[in-house]
């Protein structure tokens, strides 16, 4: 949409995933301690409440201010040392206007009262109706809930620079000392605070503080003049205990060194159709790509999507069922309100192989008869007014044993470790392939190095055929990208077989 | 931040405002140049060695239309600062889109406090202070035509391309039609005593199709992008190319896999250019994470390959009179007639690889200008470089990542056309290229006539001998 990028992103959505393997996000039952709001904006409710009058006076439907100040820290280390560090205030507000199919919308980072009305104006000029026109809107009502699904008790915004600089050290350590044949490690670490308010003409007024840290390690190997990479990470929406806890700094540079060093020894990705077995996890990506996307509502409601006409129908193998759930707490996709302010549910796509369900947002909502609101809209920050979007999206766990799936398979292709993916509307969608396996006499043989496989969406979901009894989720390090928003996400999956899918590899 | 001469979107691909009547006039009164000039004292003053400020200011106006109908519309002003500090050869980096004064203090001195924390790199530090003698205005890179545009005219146009395109029988939905258009200033000042201002505008207008029933359709989209308004193409222009690039893919064939010459249409030679550059940045050289690394003076294509990075081509996407460490831009012959001439660097990277900078810094990283493939003497039409195909496929997009800067592997989902005996017999889909980009190099048979700046990361079509095309 709005930005530097003149080409209109037109209709594709992609995963720059760096998703991976095994359910290391097991972290439920964990104290869940809500973070403090701290009010950044200096806007009372009455403030608001008469600029959302300003936004509704040329005849709009509905309005809403959504204001938001971030913190952000980065540490980067890479040659042995510590090369930088970074600290980022972001701090803005963003106001649209609803009139029927149609969005005014204006963005400020000058908090003025003035400024702010101004932006108001902006937004309310897509109503053209005339001025005066509206009723007040409602009283504002905080609905702001004490839950939170944040499990956070060593706050990152509390915690010093040096502890969170020895944590990158760790992971940078152990992925260097790994093996002699890495040769360069790069670590990085970010976390981020978000408060943020919302307040809309329908008179609700709500508020989230949203912690999220990152770790990743990327490794370089090595052999004979033959370079390779590896990537692992963690984080999600945690405290610095998680790097005690659930993964530690050095499982990740080291899981890093040993993907780097086990492709030094890969082989070129066979080409052409075989039957393909994905490892849990990561392989969620695929779910994402070939059907989490076109069951947002917005392609459904403007028929762009493959899916629009298929509610209710059959779309794939009676195998698969699919959830896309922003409450699991700590994950990277998990918020306590969407960035509309809707609670959030966890959501029913698929069930059985048949679709019953889009996510939504509020316009989707609003434009489609009968639909209720899923709490699936949100935006990248204050400058892009929300769309419908995925959070943690999974495909749930069957009843086969993961072994008796390999064991099924005389020869094919096994997906071990992914890099990201992309679809378009027509269901076409790819996914790279960073770390694979040969599956030769029901065992996975030698380790095969970066492929892309293509299908499209309906033919691959009725070609699952074997569903594991083991969903997990994959590294809390993906983000998605639509219309040039980027969002964290999380995506699980069991083991699967796929009966046949082509892979993109050298012949 | 980004250096405000990107066409890329990013959080740091600011939108500023700036030039051109009442507006402009409003902007000039916010003294951007002396918020720089004061922070930079300020962090002189709390210990920084050297400082580095830099502010952008822009306004953004977007809108999408979609079956006759406005679907959204944005308009927006914004700023941001960005900072970088060194202190006993450590290095610490701050930025904010809260331009308060008091915050902007807080987070220099905290930014100060933080260079403390890290290592000493005895290749950090600031540029030395260099001569930039480009005329910003002779590079034209900012319309006021731009800033006179009503809001209107701007939603006219998107209407009417879509319109356009509505009318071939064969397009069967639409993503709708998008114009955008941003005004930028951009302001630089390092304690060196540089201090480097412009201002610069982009527009941009383009539609998303699709054709075919819902379980059989094809996409695709044409857009054009300038920094003058008079250089747009039209709706008709942009609606007649999305509309061929759509319905010339209907009724696809799954093809077996084989090993076939793979023509690349000038879109497709963007995004390999596009890769290339990754391959050729300085910093991925001292980080080990491109094949090219240890290649410079060396053979890594053959004869008809000939990439430069032109900063200074006037009115060009690319094009900017400095980068963000305050070098001046330049023209860099990157590889010439298959040999590897420069890497590019900022000054970080240049400094720690024993070469010079070729002005190409952004914040931290490296980015390319107007980064393309020359067509060369012998290039000849792309016409021919299809009729001369016996059998092939003609790449006309791809979807998915699949490229690895480290090996140089390429393996993407591809759609195309087949040829066959010199003539396009019928559009393939679901199918994937796979090759090797040091190879690719090594294997352009030939190059195309068809050049021109679509984008600013660029080439003609060119096809490469031999690549794997997966499918059944």
């Amino acid at each position: 949409m709005v930005g530097g990028n003149y080409r209109p992103s037109l209709g594709r959505r992609q995963t720059a995933w760096f998703a991976s393997r095994a359910g290391l996000c097991d972290y439920c039952g964990v104290m869940s301690v809500p973070l403090a709001y701290v009010d950044h904006f200096g806007l009372s409710p009455a403030d608001l409440r008469a600029v959302l009058g300003v936004a509704l006076s040329s005849g709009g439907d509905f309005a809403e201010i959504f204001m938001e100040h971030r913190t952000y820290d980065f540490i980067d280390m890479e040659e042995d040392i510590i090369k930088e560090t970074a600290e980022a205030v972001g701090l803005g507000l963003g106001i649209r206007v609803i009139k029927g199919d149609r969005t005014g919308f204006g963005y400020t980072n000058d908090l003025s009262l003035e400024k702010v009305r101004k932006t108001a104006l902006t937004a309310a000029a897509i109503a053209r109706g005339k001025a005066g026109a509206a009723p007040a809107p409602p009283v504002l009502r905080d609905r702001t809930k004490a839950k939170s699904l944040y499990a956070v008790r060593r706050p990152v915004h509390e915690a010093g620079l040096r502890g969170k600089i020895e944590l990158v050290r760790e992971a940078y350590e152990a992925s260097r000392n790994f093996d002699p044949r890495i040769v360069k490690v790069k670590a990085y670490y970010s976390d981020s605070l978000k408060h943020m308010c919302i307040a809309n003409s329908e008179g609700l007024l709500v508020r989230d503080t949203r912690p999220m840290v990152k770790l990743v390690c990327v490794a370089i190997s090595e052999k004979d003049g033959k370079r390779e990479s590896g990537y692992w990470g963690g984080g999600g929406r945690v405290g610095l205990e998680y790097f005690r806890d659930v993964l530690t700094p050095r499982r990740i540079g080291e899981e890093a060194a040993r993907e780097a060093v086990l492709l030094l020894g890969a082989v070129d990705a066979p080409a052409g159709e075989m039957p393909i077995v994905l490892a849990p996890g990561h392989s969620g990506v695929l779910i994402h790509e070939a059907v989490g996307h076109l069951v947002e509502a917005d392609f459904n409601r403007k028929r762009t999507s493959i899916f629009w006409n298929k509610m209710g129908k059959r779309v794939g193998s009676e195998l698969v069922t699919i959830c896309d759930d922003p409450t699991i707490p700590s994950f990277r996709g998990s918020y306590n309100i969407d960035d509309e302010g809707t609670a959030p549910r966890k959501t029913l796509l698929i069930e059985k192989g048949v679709v019953r369900g889009l996510l939504q947002d509020r316009l989707s909502c609003r434009l489609m008869r009968g639909a209720a609101l899923t709490g699936h809209g949100r935006r990248q920050d204050y400058s892009h007014w929300p769309i419908p979007r995925m959070a943690n999206t999974y495909i749930a766990g069957g009843d086969d044993v993961p072994e008796d799936i390999v064991k099924s398979v005389a020869k094919g292709f096994y997906v071990a470790s992914l890099s990201g993916g992309q679809v378009e509307d027509s269901g076409k969608f790819t996914f790279s392939v960073s770390l694979g396996y040969l599956i030769e006499g029901g065992k996975l043989t030698a380790p095969v190095k970066q492929a892309t496989l293509i299908g499209t969406n309906i033919d691959v979901l009725k070609r699952i055929d074997r569903v594991g009894n083991d969903l997990a989720f994959g590294l809390q390090t993906g983000t998605c990208s639509k219309d040039g928003q980027d969002v964290p996400v999380t995506d699980g999956c069991p083991t699967l077989r796929i009966g046949k899918m082509t892979v993109g590899g050298k012949s | 931040m980004r250096r405000a001469g990107q066409s890329v979107a990013g959080a740091g691909a600011r939108r500023v405002r700036g030039g051109g009547g009442a507006r402009a006039a409003a902007v000039r009164a916010i003294p951007l140049r002396d918020l720089a000039e004061s922070l930079v004292t300020y962090a002189r003053k709390w210990g920084a060695d050297e400082a580095e400020v830099s502010v952008v200011d822009g306004y953004e106006f977007n809108v999408d239309v979609r079956r006759g109908r406005i679907e959204t519309l944005v308009e927006a002003g914004s700023r941001s600062a960005g900072l970088r500090v060194i202190k006993d050869k450590r290095t610490a980096y701050a930025s904010s889109s809260d331009l308060d004064m008091g915050t902007l203090r807080r987070l220099a001195k905290n930014a100060v406090k933080r260079a403390e924390l890290g290592n000493p790199d005895e290749f950090a530090g600031l540029a030395p202070r260099a001569e930039v003698k480009t005329d910003a205005g002779a590079l034209r890179l900012f319309d006021p035509a731009i800033a006179g545009l009503d809001s209107k005219t701007k939603i006219g146009l998107a209407m009417e391309t879509e319109r356009a395109a509505l009318r071939d029988r064969r397009i069967t939905n639409s993503y709708g039609a998008t114009f955008a258009s941003n005004e930028i200033h951009s302001v630089l000042v390092l304690s060196n005593g540089f201090v480097g201002e412009y201002e610069q505008t982009y527009c941009g207008l383009g539609v998303g199709l699709q054709a075919g029933g819902t379980d059989d359709r094809v996409e695709d989209s044409w857009s054009s992008s300038k920094r003058h308004f008079k250089d747009l193409e039209t709706p008709e222009e942009i609606a007649k190319k999305a509309v061929a690039r759509t319905v010339r893919q209907l009724g696809p064939r799954k093809i077996r896999t084989q090993n076939v010459p793979v023509v690349f249409e000038p879109t497709q030679t963007a995004w390999l250019m596009g890769f290339l550059f990754g391959c050729v940045t300085g910093t991925a050289v001292y980080q080990k994470a491109t094949f090219l690394e240890g290649k410079l003076g060396r053979k890594i294509g053959n004869e008809r390959i000939t990439v430069v990075d032109d900063a200074l081509i006037p009115g060009e996407l690319g094009s900017h009179p400095f980068d963000s460490d305050g070098q001046p831009s330049r023209r860099t012959v990157v590889v010439e007639r298959g040999v590897l001439k420069s890497y590019l660097c900022n000054h970080y990277a240049a400094k720690k690889l024993g070469l010079q900078s070729t002005g190409s810094a952004d914040g931290s990283g490296v980015a390319p200008a107007n980064f393309f493939l020359e067509p060369g003497a012998g290039a000849i039409p792309a016409a021919d470089i299809v009729a001369g195909t016996k059998k092939g496929l003609l790449l006309i997009r791809t979807l998915g990542h699949g490229l690895n800067a480290v090996t140089g592997d390429i393996s993407r989902g591809a759609f195309g056309l087949w040829i066959e005996d010199g003539e396009i017999v019928y559009p393939v889909s679901e199918v994937t290229i796979s090759g090797n980009l040091g190879r690719i190099l090594e294997n352009i048979e030939a190059v195309g006539t068809d050049f021109e700046f679509h984008s600013p990361v660029t080439g003609p079509t060119v096809k490469v001998a031999e690549l794997t095309v997966a499918g059944s």
